[in-house]
């Protein structure tokens, strides 16, 4: 079993075939030919449909995050007034903090207790560690719904519902199944023999996870990294109960804004901007990433 | 990213560690390191287990022991089972679990829409990757700004009602989210755009696995595009079918939370109240949380069959 999942590239070699006509006609060259680059442009014609109906959200909400209520509802003319509203009623520089304080702290966490225990799971197998993977995966399956009255009763017990660490630690725990299993998966691709001729070498196992395993599993610590991120990012449910109002996250404090009713909407559109950003970003750069984490639970 | 990959550096390794391994065989130094590999396997994956245990694992028991009693956030009362024969009389528990069995009708086409879409994409016209690309953009948009724009796409007026109004049909133009079923509706077509990059994306995987011969062959054989691919590529992809049905089961759901609080908040009435919405309105609106703790545990169930189709998919521990 090789590691990662490859998703595009054995396509390759069914490009050139394209949507090839079986049935010949009479002048076999020239009607293939012309009928070939008509559904060619047939279906970029459609993808070009798709692609509008997939945009057209982000433009509405770009072109309506710059007008006044007033142009909005004239749906003429742009202007700044959304943004002074929403800055107004919305700490949107501490909230856009809060989110990143929150993503790194939980990532950090998710990818030390990942790599660990995915190195641990693949390559140093103990009695019973194969049914104790399982259950750290099933726990995938847990709605967060079903447990989020003990949650909360729980960290509210110890305080943590006052600071960034009861929800820090709750993304962290949603987090860990998935991450735990796309390690795993990696570090199975790792050659046993390899592992054990550094411990034989000297390295001992903890040194020879930071020193080897590590550096050899970057790029699925990157796909970890970017799905959580892009998950922790964009959640509304924890972010709203376990953080103190203060230190609310983007997503949160543009929902509870939204659920006041009163904001106009031009600033909830500016709201909406500034919140997806962010995520678009590291959509954008790290996207290959992300496609992967996707694939790879599918598993092979 | 070539450096990384264990490819080369595993075929190295392999070697070398061979030839030690003949050199280095008493019995008493293997054994010693298999102690030392099993308590180095143990430690590393402690933290992990203690994580999911102590927030995921123990809350599920607690959430039962919840569900048996009425308690107001102040004084709890032990009921027992009972509870749940009571929530099994009340309509409106009922009306929510209908919410969600009427979401299901959305998962068909949260499925069929990005296997055509697939389709379109794998025949690989100009410009694919970059349409890929944008189909994919929606999965990293928080369902938040997703739902902000919807509830202006399906208000009074909204773009849905300036678009019909545009093409004539002005006269058919309502408010969706006024009504109940049209609400729902309205929240299931939202839902079934937020899953389309993600399904595609699958679909398109999946697609890249078949082997080019097979398709080649049919087209030898005669067969019309439309026939390959209800006849072979469809047959192929079903691995990949059933990943994405599980996917979006789940993200119908456990994953709406957010799409309900911005664009409906529940209404009108219960209209739009999903299982998973109804446990936040139960627990943490009307503060009831032995209720709403027993509205989680059920959708723990029907969730955990759901899991039990997704367990025997993904077959985590190929050998443990």
């Amino acid at each position: 079993m090789t590691a990662p999942v490859t998703p595009a590239a054995p396509a390759a070699p069914a490009a050139p075939a394209g949507p090839a006509d079986p049935t010949p006609s009479a002048p076999r060259w020239l009607g293939q030919r012309l009928r070939r680059n008509m559904s060619a442009w047939a279906l970029f014609g459609l993808m070009v449909i798709v692609a509008v109906v997939m945009l057209y959200p982000f433009w509405y909400i770009v072109d309506n995050a710059f007008r006044s209520p007033g142009q909005f509802d004239r749906q003429s003319g742009h202007s700044l007034s959304g943004w002074s509203e929403l800055f107004a009623n919305l700490p949107v520089g501490s909230q856009l903090v809060n989110s990143m304080l929150v993503c790194a702290a939980a990532i950090v966490i998710i990818l030390v207790v990942s790599t660990t225990a995915g190195f641990a799971f693949a390559k140093l197998r103990y009695r019973g560690s194969g049914t104790i993977f399982l259950l750290v995966v099933a726990a995938l399956m847990v709605p967060l719904q079903s447990i989020i009255i003990p949650e909360y009763v729980n960290l509210a017990k110890f305080g943590l519902t006052n600071s960034y660490t009861g929800a820090v630690l709750v993304y962290a725990a949603l987090g860990t199944p998935f991450a735990t299993f796309l390690m795993a998966t990696y570090y199975r691709g790792i050659s046993d023999e390899l592992i054990e001729a550094a411990v034989i070498d000297g390295l001992g196992y903890e040194r020879t996870f930071l020193l080897i395993a590590i550096p050899l599993s970057l790029p699925a610590i990157a796909t970890v990294t970017v799905l959580q991120f892009i998950q922790i990012w964009d959640d509304l449910l924890v972010g709203l109960l376990f953080l103190p109002t203060s230190q609310r996250t983007i997503t949160a404090g543009l929902a509870t804004l939204s659920a006041g009713r009163t904001t106009s909407i031009p600033a909830l559109m500016a709201g909406s901007l500034i919140s997806a950003i962010p995520a678009i970003v590291v959509y954008l750069i790290f996207q290959r990433h992300l496609i992967k984490g996707l694939t790879l639970g599918m598993g092979k | 990213m070539s450096l990384t990959e264990p490819g080369p550096a595993q075929a190295a390794g392999a070697g070398t560690a061979r030839r030690r391994r003949d050199r280095i065989r008493p019995a008493a130094g293997s054994s010693r390191l298999t102690r030392r590999r099993r308590r180095a396997g143990i430690l590393l994956s402690l933290p992990a287990v203690a994580l999911v245990l102590a927030l995921l694992g123990a809350p599920i028991g607690q959430a039962v022991y919840y569900s048996m009693t009425l308690w107001n956030g102040v004084t709890a009362t032990w009921i027992g089972p009972s509870a749940y024969t009571a929530t099994f009389k009340d309509p409106i528990f009922w009306r929510v679990l209908e919410n969600n069995a009427l979401l299901l009708i959305a998962v068909p086409f949260a499925i069929g829409i990005p296997l055509a879409i697939a389709a379109l994409l794998n025949e690989h016209v100009r410009g694919w990757r970059f349409f890929r690309s944008v189909y994919f953009l929606p999965t990293a948009i928080s369902w938040v700004v997703i739902g902000m724009f919807a509830l202006r796409f399906f208000s009074a007026t909204g773009v849905l009602n300036q678009l019909l109004a545009k093409v004539g049909l002005g006269a058919s133009a309502t408010d969706m989210l006024a009504g109940e079923h049209s609400a729902l509706a309205a929240l299931a077509i939202t839902f079934i755009w937020s899953m389309l990059g993600t399904n595609t994306i699958i679909f398109l995987t999946g697609m890249a696995t078949l082997d080019p011969t097979l398709i080649e062959a049919a087209k030898v054989d005669g067969l019309s595009r439309r026939q390959i691919f209800f006849r072979v590529t469809l047959p192929l992809l079903t691995r990949f079918i059933q990943f994405a049905f599980v996917i979006t089961v789940i993200s119908a759901f456990s994953a709406l939370f957010s799409l309900i609080f911005v664009m409906t908040g529940g209404g009108p009435g219960f209209g739009t109240t999903t299982l998973e919405f109804f446990v936040y309105q139960t627990g943490f609106q009307q503060v009831q949380f032995g209720t709403g703790a027993l509205y989680g545990i059920i959708l723990f169930v029907i969730m955990a069959v759901v899991g039990l189709v997704q367990l025997r998919l993904i077959k985590p521990g190929d050998e443990g």
